[in-house]
């Protein structure tokens, strides 16, 4: 027993004429607990110094940014004079901001739905499927997750491609249909079509992967429970398995939510390979476009500020609800 | 807990560190150094890249030379963001109508006592003046280098045309060439092409932009620039088979193809479709006598006002070795730089080094066509306008047959809006 153990000073201990009282007890308790208290704080200091470097540090500049006459000539270090809120007045009275705002959330709709819908079901599949196949299935979607945005959207563009694409080839001599020269990018809702295929593609795997990883926990008695009292599939994936996984769907959701709103690599790269930009510019592009494209950066540091705050709020309710699973 | 303050500290002070190199970069240069040069493209010929090297580094012992290629694709922002940082490149090449963005910029370092030795009055005036500012020398013209109608002289042949005399002529012979040849290009124009566009308003009495006392104001709603564009719309409608919205990289794909009979490209596009079987982007070497080529003709006959495409150099302001980047700019203006761009058919950054570009028939249309080049607007708000978008999404919309009085409005107030904003 080690000398620290309450029994050793219970009251009526003796300390020359004196009864040692167990509340000095708990002021030596009291000296030793920021010590303990101090080390998990300690342990954030690494990730937080490289957050606040990394995330932090260009906050702030882009801030301040958004509320300077920002230039060209100002990176090159023109003085840059503090305009108030006129950067902000420019964007939001800007009908080709909100058009843009609405594509984004509009294209971000498409692109999560369709793929926590496709997601769940392949996780479904592989979850039923043997061993083998299994193991097929996991190396294709690890394929598809490991290759970079960029890559994919540039072999993605050769396949939908005017003049020698395999799939304007394929539709005109499999299927009979005259696809000869049709571009693919040239109208904005086709444009969104090849866009949106390309962003699901590179999206499912992780939902895959992660709802499976959920799949695994939901416990196989109370499902087969469940199916001799009669449940269906469909029943038991909306009674059991769904209230099982709700938190993974929601961290998935909100996450997915995030990355389509401000995707930029794929967007960006088909824009060079065809279509019309003021037709299909999203967030992120747009900001891309208004502050290294014109060189108007304190416009566009108001349009990332926007978009910051927007994502952020989304972000807050994803913390949010979190903790609120935790604390159920 | 004290390895952990520890390497808490190692980190702040490396970042300490690597701020104070990174801040102390220009003061003192040092007699050798390593200099980075950046070209844009492949138009610079490997022989002149050579050149440069071996001569910069047998001239300054112990100091190295790299050329470093970038695309000229988001040229803007690449330079933009390098020139402002601290690992700046120490030369770089500039397309000549993005000049103007960085001299107003203060990017580039003054090079007004230099421009005596580079060359003087002999530099193309053209490039200099896209490469001054306020009345101050930034950057050094290059190469020059016009866009030539290139042909294959059998399908013209067979359609039984000859070489177009005037505009009109051009146009009509691209039309009777894509109708005789279905499926094939008689002009091959990708939408994202606007550079060829400007001819056609040109020649019909139009301007892109023009400076009134107001400020700059964009043009293609006037009545010339309307007629040039309905041109292009017929061009691009009926005489060219290429994508709507693609751009105008790989013009020796359709021409090796057989599906492009006729294009208007910049001179080098010669070698490109002359390139080797086994280059990283094959040619067709064996079309070489089949490959004809003439300079656009004008509305009424002659060479039609092109745009004169070429390349500026300047010296990065923030280059860490300013006196060896002026070492090396001096070499790439000498002769024996500048006559292998006239030998390998771009036009030199010297009036009198034109006839390097030899006799033949590249070398005629090179003259012909170089003689009426122009540029596009001085403003150093130019650069933006391109690097919008605004340009290529609006002859994307024209060669979609859009209506083109319309768009022009609409392009007009944008442009107004960069150049003036």
């Amino acid at each position: 027993m080690s000398p620290n153990t309450s029994l050793d000073v219970a009251p009526g201990d003796v300390d020359g004429d004196r009864l040692v009282a167990p509340s000095q007890r708990g002021s030596q308790r009291a000296v030793k607990k920021p010590r303990a208290q101090f080390t998990p704080y300690s342990l954030l200091v690494p990730a937080t110094a490289v957050l606040a470097a990394v995330v932090g540090w260009p906050l702030i500049q882009l801030v301040i940014m958004s509320f300077q006459e920002f230039g060209r000539a100002q990176v090159f270090g023109a003085p840059s004079p503090f305009i108030g809120f006129d950067n902000y007045v420019e964007v939001l009275t800007d009908q080709a901001f909100w058009l843009v705002m609405f594509r984004s959330f509009a294209f971000a709709a498409v692109c999560v739905v369709s793929t926590m819908v496709m997601g769940t079901l392949i996780a479904l599949l592989m979850n039923a499927l043997g061993k083998v196949m299994r193991l097929v299935l996991s190396i294709g979607l690890l394929l598809a997750w490991a290759m970079p945005a960029l890559t994919a959207t540039i072999v993605w563009g050769w396949m939908f491609d005017t003049g020698y694409g395999v799939v304007n080839y394929v539709l005109t001599r499999w299927f009979g249909l005259d696809y000869i020269g049709h571009s693919w990018l040239i109208e904005p809702l086709s444009f969104f079509f090849v866009a949106a295929l390309i962003v699901i593609w590179g999206a499912i795997p992780f939902v895959v992967f992660t709802v499976y990883a959920g799949l695994t926990q939901v416990p196989d008695e109370v499902l087969e429970a469940s199916q001799l009292d009669g449940a269906g599939p469909v029943q038991r994936f909306r009674l059991i398995i769904f209230p099982y996984l709700r938190s993974i769907f929601l961290v998935v959701f909100i996450l997915q939510i995030i990355w389509d709103l401000r995707v930029f690599t794929q967007i960006f790269a088909l824009q060079g390979i065809g279509g019309i930009k003021e037709q299909t510019s999203t967030l992120g592009v747009y900001i891309y476009q208004n502050s290294l494209g014109t060189g108007e950066y304190g416009t566009g540091g108001a349009i990332a500020v926007i978009t910051v705050i927007v994502i952020t709020a989304i972000s807050f309710y994803y913390v949010r609800q979190s903790i609120k699973e935790e604390e159920l | 807990m004290r390895k952990l303050s520890i390497a808490a500290l190692g980190v702040v002070a490396a970042l300490a560190l690597a701020s104070c190199s990174a801040g102390d970069g220009g003061s003192g240069e040092s007699a050798t150094g390593d200099l980075r040069v950046w070209l844009v493209g492949t138009d610079t010929p490997q022989e002149a890249r050579d050149y440069l090297i071996d001569t910069f580094e047998s001239e300054n012992p112990g100091s190295t030379l790299t050329i470093e290629e970038q695309a000229w694709g988001g040229l803007v922002d690449l330079l933009t963001t390098n020139l402002s940082g601290s690992d700046s490149p120490d030369l770089v090449e500039v397309g000549n109508t993005q000049a103007a963005a960085f001299t107003s910029a203060g990017a580039f370092l003054d090079l007004t006592a230099d421009y005596d030795a580079l060359g003087g009055d002999d530099l193309l005036p053209g490039f200099v003046e896209a490469g001054s500012y306020d009345g101050k020398f930034y950057a050094a013209p290059l190469y020059s280098g016009s866009r030539l109608v290139f042909y294959k002289k059998d399908a013209l042949a067979a359609a039984g045309l000859s070489v177009p005399t005037t505009l009109d002529e051009y146009v009509s012979n691209g039309e009777a060439l894509a109708e005789a040849n279905p499926g094939a290009s008689g002009i091959w124009w990708p939408g994202q092409d606007w550079y060829n566009a400007l001819p056609f308003i040109w020649e019909n009495g139009g301007e892109v932009a023009t400076f009134e006392s107001s400020g700059w104001k964009s043009q293609f709603s006037s009545p010339g620039s309307i007629a040039g564009l309905k041109q292009v719309q017929d061009v691009m409608t009926n005489a060219s088979r290429a994508p709507k919205d693609a751009n105008e990289t790989n013009p020796q794909v359709g021409y090796c193809e057989g599906t492009t009979l006729q294009l208007s490209a910049p001179s080098w596009v010669k070698w490109s479709i002359l390139a080797p079987l086994d280059a990283e982007t094959p040619g067709c070497p064996d079309e070489e006598a089949n490959l004809g080529v003439y300079a656009m003709p004008g509305k009424d006959g002659g060479a039609a006002q092109v745009f004169a495409g070429g390349s500026n150099i300047a010296v990065s302001a923030k280059s860490a070795h300013p006196e060896l980047a002026k070492k090396a700019l001096a070499i790439i203006l000498s002769d024996g730089f500048q006559e292998i761009y006239g030998a390998n058919g771009l036009v030199p950054a010297k009036l009198s080094l034109a006839d390097t570009l030899g006799t033949d028939e590249v070398a005629a249309a090179i003259s012909e066509a170089a003689g009426a080049a122009r540029l596009t607007p001085p403003s150093p708000k130019w650069a933006d306008v391109e690097a919008s978008g605004a340009l290529t999404d609006f002859f994307v919309q024209i060669a979609q047959g859009g209506d083109v009085a319309s768009l022009a409005k609409d392009l007009d107030a944008k442009i107004d809006s960069i150049l003036n904003g």
